[in-house]
């Protein structure tokens, strides 16, 4: 029935803009499920971030029930840091994954358990970079609340996915957390995420991803179209956000599609691991 | 649902060229979709001849450089990745395989871990990230050591080892000491290495390669006139090899004497076995043969007494 209502909705949409589109001189991609200009659409998702910044947090926790904070458990468990990595965690303004990386990295346990090297301790960089300066504000703000302010091994950078300020072969790993579905063009952010990595060097993308289950399938539609704008809505006072989200997973390429861009960027080993039966998928590659 | 979700792929996307869409096919046929229950189910991208099997160890180094030398005659060098012919599985499991190879080096002072293995990707000029990517991660610097101790056992024999001259017991304790000595220089860190193999992860692989080591030395050792059957050989080699191993763990006597003097009390305990054995089942089948001749004179007996008494008749 959701289905339904969306693919009128979609049909609808694709004849307003049929018209639209003929007009446009430059190459159109998608913004959920409008067709927007390119210029455009990091814009438009810029707006998006700026206006869910603040309640980011607590809308993950009531749109997945709680499990992101698993899947970058996860995510994080899959990267294995070591002391003394340079790592790039691109669109994580909010610094989940930055600060579960850290952490792994610090845990006095770890250091108990293996013969951690002081100084190569200290040479641990952790860049969580993003587009959205509002973002890494409240993420600096979380920082600082776990008493990390003037950590050194913590930088926050301002900077786009598409043309990272980072040098050739420079990190040990890139980590992309529900980040890579609002890059315009995701063969450049794949492009960038090779030259910036070390030899050896891994890529990991968590993301929102397809799922293929057949009963499941409609129980996930019916959730993201009809339960997450609303409670979008409620909670963040912010209905088009949401909509945007849950039509930009949509819109994404299915696993496979992602996994052989990731290997046309150059990267070996390419495999993917579906979590709760492909609502989100962990994409890995390394570049040697 | 998959077709119209290929047809969507295969028409959407305005990026689409056509080199990619010969691609794809290959890719298809090797990617293996991931389970669907929340699993830890990986599949792979790209790779030809090598199995899909997501960055399994147990496969022979042997294996591995022949297609790291197929891989360089077909593709010239560093070139431009899309000529490649897709053959990023090679190249990965040739480069662990370096990895791995060098962080044996560090095996004796750091044991069999993580930080030997990314001691071991510095000295190769990888980055150590890449050590988050081996499976089961210590148990792969384990297996790639047996595979190793292996090969090596099979170049030895290959290459000419006077076995001729002696008898069967004899050639087991020497090809036997042989693999064992390869272990000596990791023999501090040898009960780690053990403990990795038995981890319930690990398991199975690890009794593949045993089994494997096992089924070579008979090989080699020729398989001599013993009516045991297949299992129950391997399995008495197996025994002896891993209690002299364990052995071996304790041992400090100059130049392993009493294990060697161990592995010869064993051997011939197996071979005494395969005689006591063979002792029993003679025994067994002339105790079968008097049985048989005493039941079947009695049956005699008592036919003739029955046919008798019956007035003559017989069946």
């Amino acid at each position: 029935m959701a289905l339904r209502s969306v693919s009128r909705r979609l049909g609808s949409r694709i004849l307003n803009h049929r018209s639209f589109v003929a007009s446009l001189h430059s190459h159109a991609t998608s913004f959920g499920f409008q067709e927007v200009k390119e210029e455009d659409k990091s814009k438009l998702v810029g707006n998006v971030f700026t206006n869910v910044a603040s309640s980011y947090d607590i809308m993950n926790d009531v749109m997945s029930g709680g499990l992101h904070r698993l899947w970058k458990e996860r995510l994080v468990g899959k990267l294995s840091p070591f002391a003394g990595m340079k790592h790039l965690d691109v669109a994580g303004g909010t610094g989940d994954v930055a600060f579960r990386i850290y952490d792994s990295i610090y845990s006095v346990k770890r250091r108990a358990l293996q013969k951690v090297d002081e100084a190569s301790l200290e040479e641990t960089q952790i860049y969580v970079c993003d587009i959205n300066p509002n973002m890494l504000n409240v993420g600096k703000q979380r920082a600082a609340e776990r008493g990390l302010r003037d950590n050194k091994s913590l930088v926050w950078v301002e900077g786009n996915a598409e043309a990272l300020s980072f040098d050739d072969n420079s990190m040990d790993g890139y980590t992309i957390a529900f980040g890579i579905r609002n890059v315009t063009h995701i063969e450049k952010a794949l492009a960038e995420a090779y030259r910036v990595l070390k030899r050896g060097g891994r890529f990991l993308c968590l993301e929102l991803s397809h799922v293929d289950i057949p009963i499941f399938k409609n129980l996930y539609d019916l959730y993201s179209f009809q339960v997450i704008p609303n409670l979008g809505e409620l909670i963040a006072g912010d209905r088009e956000s949401y909509q945007y989200l849950v039509e930009s997973v949509r819109r994404f390429p299915p696993q496979e599609k992602f996994a052989s861009m990731i290997a046309d960027a150059g990267f070996e080993k390419v495999e993917y691991e579906n979590l709760v039966g492909g609502v989100v998928a962990i994409h890995s590659g390394i570049k040697l | 649902m998959y077709r119209t979700a290929a047809k969507r792929l295969l028409g959407g996307g305005g990026a689409f060229t056509a080199t990619r869409l010969l691609r794809f096919p290959k890719l298809r046929s090797t990617i293996i979709p991931s389970s669907y229950t929340s699993g830890l189910c990986t599949s792979s991208v790209g790779g030809n001849a090598e199995s899909p099997m997501g960055g399994n160890q147990s496969v022979n180094p042997n294996q591995s450089d022949h297609t790291a030398s197929s891989s360089s005659s077909t593709s010239t060098g560093e070139g431009p990745r899309r000529d490649e012919s897709r053959k990023p599985r090679a190249e990965f499991q040739e480069e662990q395989a370096r990895v791995l190879s060098a962080s044996l080096r560090h095996v004796p002072r750091l044991g069999w871990t993580e930080e030997a293995m990314m001691a071991g990707s510095r000295d190769v000029g990888v980055s150590p990230s890449i050590v988050g990517s081996f499976s089961r991660k210590e148990a792969a610097l384990v297996e790639f050591f047996m595979d190793e101790c292996l090969q090596l056992l099979m170049d030895k024999i290959d290459s000419g080892l006077d076995l001729q001259n002696l008898i069967p017991s004899a050639r087991i304790a020497k090809l036997i000491r042989i693999r064992l000595e390869m272990q000596v220089p990791y023999m501090s860190k040898w009960p780690q290495a053990l403990s990795i193999q038995a981890h319930p992860l690990n398991v199975a692989t690890s009794f593949k390669q045993r089994a494997m080591l096992v089924d070579e030395i008979w090989h080699a050792v020729g398989d001599g006139a013993s009516d045991l059957d297949w299992y129950v050989k391997r399995t008495i080699l197996g025994g002896v090899y891993s209690t002299t191993e364990i052995y071996m763990l304790t041992d400090d006597s100059l130049e392993h004497r009493d294990t060697w003097a161990f592995l010869d009390d064993r051997v011939k305990d197996a071979f005494d076995l395969k005689k006591s054995i063979q002792e029993a089942r003679y025994f067994a089948q002339d105790i079968g043969a008097g049985v048989g001749k005493s039941v079947q004179g009695l049956m005699n007996g008592v036919m003739q007494t029955m046919s008798r008494r019956s007035g003559g008749t017989t069946f």
